[in-house]
């Protein structure tokens, strides 16, 4: 039975200022999007431990009446179950679409941040480790950095990513962008007038591509060269994340997104 | 990958030589299939698909920007939906393995690497699969199966319905979305596995039967009989079936004729020959690299 959206709903992720990093905003701000479009309240509370709390391990995720779910795709089918949908006026074509280009955003992008984050030395030197275990003591800052650093390494190597070079993985972030601008063109939207759980997860990563500074700004860079790009991410940053009163979820999320993440 | 590229060279017209050799080793750095145009060795199916396409061999030169954005999502469909059933119905269910994919391979390869070389790719298909699918809330092997090939089902139903009645992803002419579908599908399609969940779900789709029979007839030239140039002695029929399909003769300038799509690119262009290094029995599935 469809049960009514509470009103305390909260999404977790790790702590904004400090220790959040750029994939997990990513993820965590696609979802804060996705909810804001289907007009479901939501607080956002920051914890040191949120990817441990989380049922796969990963960030973020929403605590709904009795239930935990997390990443975007259970949270989507999740809000589905409740009777909100953002994608129900597509054809069967597009809803293939829709999926095929989320795939893309998170094979390519999502990827792309995994690697400069944790493949990179200077990046992983510079802005992972400090911030990845800060809320912990010596030693278990390291360790747990190092730890999650294997982890993630060793995936690289399964999928073939453990070889490529910086220069190749930001040419793969140009191609991605290239053909999200291509698909968008000049609508204001993937699927023109209505947003859909694709535009929440576009806006995610590109959005906290654009607005966290890095040791470079290549990869910013390349989102930058696509205007339209640009404009999505200011259009539903506008409509959905400004001219809100409440401080939960939204304007603490443009405001602190917007600042830098290097400590 | 193999049938992918051969399908991509035949949709575009590139001129490809295809060479069989008999141990993965012998390809530069190990890694199959490979292409060898003059000195440049190029190892890896995106990489070569890059390098015909910089040649003018492009069989996608009449998409539009939007189909081109479209072609890389669906790849990345399938990478991230189907390549992991694949792999595991190849590689890592057992029966399956030990009774067709490890003796077909094994027979192509010398010994002794044919003893080391399917095990090797049998725990690295399995390794992939575990370390992008199988973290938290899926604990058991059985589980992650379960979930990859809900995923498997799932994506060929998205591709059925994307293709509907044309007959090729993007109008009459094939493209690269086309090559790589057809890359991913005509293994589960032709092999015949003992445990063949995929394939049965297949059958059930009947424009993506068509859509592969209808280029095995068009660019490969399949007929029901006959014998692969070469003459393996194949015990079982339906492997010979899969070696008709993906092992070419060396010759393959005579496939380019009207029944190609000649790109504007490249009217008549000398070019250098291709030639196309594919290890082993051609197993789709060489080398795991999407």
């Amino acid at each position: 039975a469809a049960e009514p959206w509470p009103e305390n709903a909260a999404l977790y992720q790790q702590l904004k200022e400090e220790q959040i990093l750029l994939s997990d905003n990513a993820s965590s701000l696609a979802v804060q999007a996705f909810l804001q479009m289907c007009n479901l309240p939501i607080q956002v509370v920051c914890r040191a431990n949120a990817e441990y709390m989380s049922p796969s391990g990963k960030v973020p995720f929403i605590h709904v009446g009795n239930q935990v779910v997390s990443e975007l795709g259970p949270i989507v089918q999740f809000v589905k179950a409740k009777g909100h949908s953002l994608s129900d006026g597509l054809d069967e074509v597009q809803k293939a679409e829709m999926k095929a280009y989320m795939e893309l955003v998170n094979n390519m992008l999502l990827t792309a941040e995994l690697y400069l984050q944790w493949c990179d030395d200077v990046t992983v030197e510079e802005i992972t480790h400090p911030r990845y275990g800060s809320p912990y003591p010596w030693p278990l800052n390291r360790i747990l950095s190092y730890q999650k650093q294997w982890e993630v390494r060793r995936k690289m190597k399964a999928i073939g990513w453990a070889g490529k070079t910086l220069e190749q993985v930001l040419e793969d972030v140009d191609q991605c962008c290239q053909a999200l601008s291509q698909r968008l063109g000049t609508q204001p939207y993937f699927f023109n007038k209505q947003p859909t759980e694709l535009d929440a997860l576009v806006f995610g990563h590109l959005f906290t591509i654009l607005t966290t500074q890095l040791t470079t700004d290549e990869l910013s860079e390349k989102v930058k060269n696509y205007s339209n790009l640009t404009a999505f991410c200011r259009r539903i940053e506008q409509q959905y994340f400004e001219g809100h009163d409440k401080d939960s979820s939204t304007t603490v999320a443009a405001r602190s997104a917007k600042r830098s993440l290097l400590r | 990958p193999q049938s992918l590229l051969q399908a991509y060279a035949k949709f575009s017209g590139a001129p490809l030589t295809l060479n069989t050799i008999n141990s993965s080793w012998r390809a530069p750095k190990g890694d199959v299939p490979v292409l060898i145009s003059e000195d440049i060795v190029i190892s890896q199916p995106a990489k070569i698909l890059n390098f015909l396409r910089k040649q003018k061999y492009n069989a996608d030169y009449e998409l539009s920007a939007k189909q081109g954005a479209d072609t890389l999502a669906y790849i990345a469909l399938l990478e991230e939906k189907l390549l992991p059933a694949l792999l595991h119905t190849f590689w890592v269910e057992a029966e399956n393995y030990c009774s067709v994919t490890k003796p077909w391979f094994a027979s192509r390869i010398a010994f002794p690497l044919s003893l080391y070389l399917p095990g090797k790719m049998s725990r690295e298909a399995l390794n992939r699969i575990l370390l992008t699918r199988g973290g938290p809330p899926l604990y058991s092997l059985t589980e992650v199966e379960a979930q990859i090939y809900r995923d498997a089902k799932e994506c060929l139903n998205l591709l059925s319905k994307r293709l509907g009645t044309s007959q090729f992803f993007f109008g009459d002419t094939p493209t690269t979305l086309d090559a790589f579908v057809f890359g991913f599908l005509a293994p589960i399609y032709k092999v015949c596995f003992p445990r063949v969940q995929l394939q049965e779900h297949l059958k059930q789709l009947p424009n993506l039967c068509r859509f592969c029979d209808d280029i095995l007839t068009c660019y490969f030239r399949l007929t029901v009989s006959g014998h692969s140039p070469g003459g393996q002695d194949m015990a079982d029929a339906n492997l010979q079936k899969l070696t008709q399909l993906v092992n070419k003769e060396s010759n393959l300038i005579e496939k380019m004729d009207d029944n190609l799509r000649k790109s504007p690119q490249h009217p008549p262009r000398k070019l250098t020959t291709l030639k196309l290094a594919a290890g082993g029995e051609e197993s789709p599935l060489n080398r795991l690299s999407p």
